[in-house]
């Protein structure tokens, strides 16, 4: 047990909804007649919820400062909408459409960003605002009829990556590819992390956990190219799937690594101290209101070019399931605590059960109210978990005495 | 920070190119589905792909948009019960009227090796992409009830005709007028479907094409000057919306005034006009409607609407499953009465009549619907 925890990082709280994943899909695998974990599968999974894992990386940010925005559906539609309406009726190229569509996007998040910083409006009265604004514009500029997107832009939303090189490999190569340079990208940065602490601790830190950890991921992530890979012919990894992937780097990196990152999670914390410490508290929320916007803007285009046209009522409700991921990625309601990777764990729970009850033919009915109950699971897990005196069953699961010892302080919290 | 940003900026580039390096991979059969051929196929070479047909116990998937209308809880029902007659094993979803929904359990029904899906579109252009997607896979996609546009993923749609429903609907209100409202001219309002349905905007041409000579000739006055169809439509086919408008018209043209008649697209906005009206003080109007929902099959024997146009859903339902027989037995797509281009292809459609129903016929247009002919006490 000891071994396992070492290998895992010690914080084992991290793992209990990515636990619940597995488990979830395992389950559904065996109950739909292994229909859940197949290439096409796996696919459809990134293809069709990759626009609402774009806006739960937005939306994270926007509840670790402590705000919320309910506008992120209507702006996408209204952002969608002006893109393809300036490639059909305008006759604009493509691309400039996107750039006009994701343009419109940040000028949104400026003018949420300008009442939300400058004249202290909460988010939350901003952006109900905004939800009405957007929705009826998006009615408005498109007249509720529906207008086709440029043939392109299919490739964002619902597109592969291209078939090259030798085929002995049995497996779409760009997705072998992208799958080689994630393992050595683990590899780089655990070694290199390795040989930091190990500076630090003076060149006693056993290289052991390292490797194993290591060779876990790069059997996860083969297995994962593979499952990827060895779909259909023409199929690989999805392109707005590997979309996603980018921008949770770049965001991953933004928030855990970088001053402004470090902001997001002071002004969250407490408003008043990050302010006495030097923190831009109304530069701050307005990035990130603005980050919002931008993202939902995109997210928004590619639904479009998933749908092959942008309709007047895109992004209804699109809010919801963001705000949903992001807390059954354990974030908390107060603001300061939440991380990327977690919101995308809980925003693939959702799409998980969503897949796995249509693969067993259950009802839209049902699967709201399924969706529903575990919501309200995920977040009194995680609050039952934090409260201090409770040890989490994780920790139950895998404690041995000196570190049961250490971690059931309060203190312990992740992000 | 900002280096190692920029190493992952560089590395994400460095991955595009290399992507787009040349070679061919796996021998794909169908490389890309080429959306962006701009096929003009003609119907034949569409409604007759040689086909070897396929197994008789195989799974049919039927995407339907909601359950919020009687009509599409018919359609829920019968086709269970129709196609599971037929020994097919069915799987029947609905989609809460929303699009991403509807997308995704399109995707599941390919996953669980439909042969044939059957889809009643939310928005019939938003679908372009799934249904191509299933089409590759060798899959037969039939739409129902509304026209599936904007893509090449479609191998024939089943409908009634919708311009047709509308010349109807509009030809059953002037009926009305006269003969409940005495001589003209009548004062008359116009609404519209939701405008996502592709049927909608047909219904109104259909229906304008019958009152625009009269409203020229002064017989019908449309008191709001409201005679587009976006102002005119109803946003999701939503009651309650409609409702408003209503509201809002008569008292804001109205309050010296009587309305003599109303076009509504259909039942439940027809319920919605008449509640309205009775709410203002004005003496009922004449409805148009369609669906002949319970409720409203009730209104017109109780005189409160005036008519209603049946789409009896086992028609619908019955010719969509004949189809589905046919191509199981590998006889391919039956020949279609019209064919109707969708943006990217010409789709064949087939085409049912509808039928009005007033009070007067009522007894004789549900002679074979025991549930409906029940109503009528």
């Amino acid at each position: 047990m000891k071994q396992i925890k070492q290998v895992l990082g010690g914080e084992l709280r991290k793992y209990t909804m990515v636990i619940a994943l597995v488990a979830l899909i395992l389950i559904f695998h065996i109950a739909s007649g292994g229909k859940m974990i197949t290439p096409s599968n796996f696919q459809n999974l990134l293809s069709g919820n990759a626009y609402v894992l774009i806006l739960a990386i937005g939306m994270l940010m926007v509840i670790v400062i402590g705000q919320i925005d309910l506008s992120v559906g209507s702006v996408s539609g209204f952002c969608g909408m002006v893109m393809a309406l300036t490639a059909t009726n305008l006759n604009w190229p493509w691309w400039a459409a996107v750039l006009c569509g994701l343009g419109i996007g940040v000028l949104i998040g400026a003018w949420q960003g300008f009442w939300v910083a400058k004249l202290g409006i909460p988010g939350f009265i901003t952006t109900l605002g905004g939800m009405m604004i957007f929705r009826g514009g998006v009615i408005w500029i498109s007249k509720s009829i529906s207008v086709p997107a440029p043939a392109e832009l299919k490739w964002f939303g619902a597109g592969y990556l291209p078939e090259w090189g030798p085929s002995f490999t049995g497996m779409n190569n760009s997705t072998l590819l992208l799958g080689i340079i994630a393992i050595a990208a683990l590899a780089f940065m655990q070694l290199r992390k390795h040989k930091r602490t190990s500076e630090l601790k003076g060149g006693n830190e056993p290289l052991w956990p390292v490797v194993t950890r290591i060779i876990l991921g790069a059997v996860v992530i083969g297995y994962l190219t593979w499952l990827f890979g060895s779909g259909r012919p023409g199929t690989s990894f999805p392109i707005p799937g590997l979309i996603l992937v980018i921008l949770v780097i770049i965001y991953h990196t933004i928030t855990q690594r970088t001053r402004f990152g470090r902001h997001i999670y002071a002004v969250g914390g407490n408003k008043s101290a990050a302010a006495l410490s030097g923190v831009n508290v109304k530069k701050t929320y307005f990035l990130t209101m603005l980050n919002m916007s931008f993202l939902a803007a995109l997210a928004g285009i590619m639904f479009v070019g998933r749908s092959t046209a942008a309709g007047p009522s895109d992004g209804n409700g699109w809010e919801l399931d963001a705000i949903a991921s992001v807390y059954i990625g354990g974030a908390a309601v107060s603001g300061g605590v939440g991380t990327i990777m977690a919101t995308m764990v809980g925003g693939m729970v959702m799409a998980v059960l969503n897949s796995g009850l249509m693969l067993m033919g259950v009802g839209a009915d049902k699967t709201q109210v399924i969706k529903g109950l575990v919501l309200l699971a995920a977040v009194a897990f995680d609050v039952y978990n934090k409260q201090p005196g409770h040890v989490s069953i994780t920790k139950r699961l895998f404690s041995t005495k000196d570190s049961a010892a250490k971690e059931g302080s309060p203190a312990a919290k992740e992000s | 920070m900002k280096k190692r940003l920029s190493m992952l900026l560089a590395a994400a580039l460095m991955l595009s190119l290399a992507l787009t390096g040349c070679g061919n991979g796996r021998d794909a059969g169908t490389t890309s589905d080429a959306p962006e051929t701009n096929s003009t196929a003609p119907v034949q070479s569409q409604a007759a792909e040689p086909t070897g047909g396929f197994e008789a116990g195989a799974t049919i998937g039927v995407s339907l948009p909601w359950l919020g209308t009687q009509n599409w809880k018919e359609a829920d029902e019968m086709f269970k019960t129709q196609l599971e007659a037929a020994g097919f094993n069915v799987i029947v979803q609905a989609a809460d009227n929303k699009v991403p929904q509807q997308q995704q359990q399109i995707e599941a029904m390919i996953q669980n090796g439909a042969k044939v899906i059957v889809v009643g579109p939310i928005d019939g252009s938003q679908l372009g992409a799934v249904l191509e997607e299933a089409k590759a896979a060798g899959i037969y996609v039939i739409g129902y009830d509304r026209l599936l546009e904007n893509t090449t993923g479609v191998d024939g749609v089943v409908q009634f005709g919708s311009i047709k429903t509308g010349e109807l609907q509009a030809q059953a209100l002037l009926d009305g007028l006269k003969e409940k409202k005495g001589d003209g001219p009548y004062n008359i309002e116009l609404f519209g479907g939701g405008p996502a349905d592709p049927n909608a905007p047909n219904f109104f041409t259909g229906a304008m094409s019958v009152l625009q000579p009269k409203i020229d000739d002064g017989t019908l006055v449309v008191v709001s000057g409201q005679t587009d169809f976006t102002q005119c439509a109803t946003i999701d086919w939503d009651n309650s919306k409609a409702q408003a408008r209503m509201d809002s018209l008569l008292s804001g043209f109205y309050s010296d005034k009587e309305v003599h008649g109303v076009l509504s697209p259909n039942d439940g906005i027809a319920r919605a006009i008449i509640t309205a009206s009775e709410q203002a003080g004005q003496e009922i109007p004449v409805v148009s409607g369609l669906d002949a929902e319970n409720e409203s099959v009730e209104w017109v024997w109780s005189g409160r609407q005036y008519s209603t146009v049946a789409k009896p859903t086992d028609v619908l339902v019955g010719k969509t499953v004949e189809i589905i027989k046919s191509l199981q037995a590998g006889n391919g797509m039956p020949a279609a009465d019209v064919s109707v281009n969708n943006g990217k292809i010409d789709v064949p459609v087939y085409e049912l009549p509808p039928v009005v129903v007033t009070k007067d016929n009522a007894k004789e247009a549900f002679a074979n619907d025991p549930g409906r002919l029940e109503l009528l006490k």
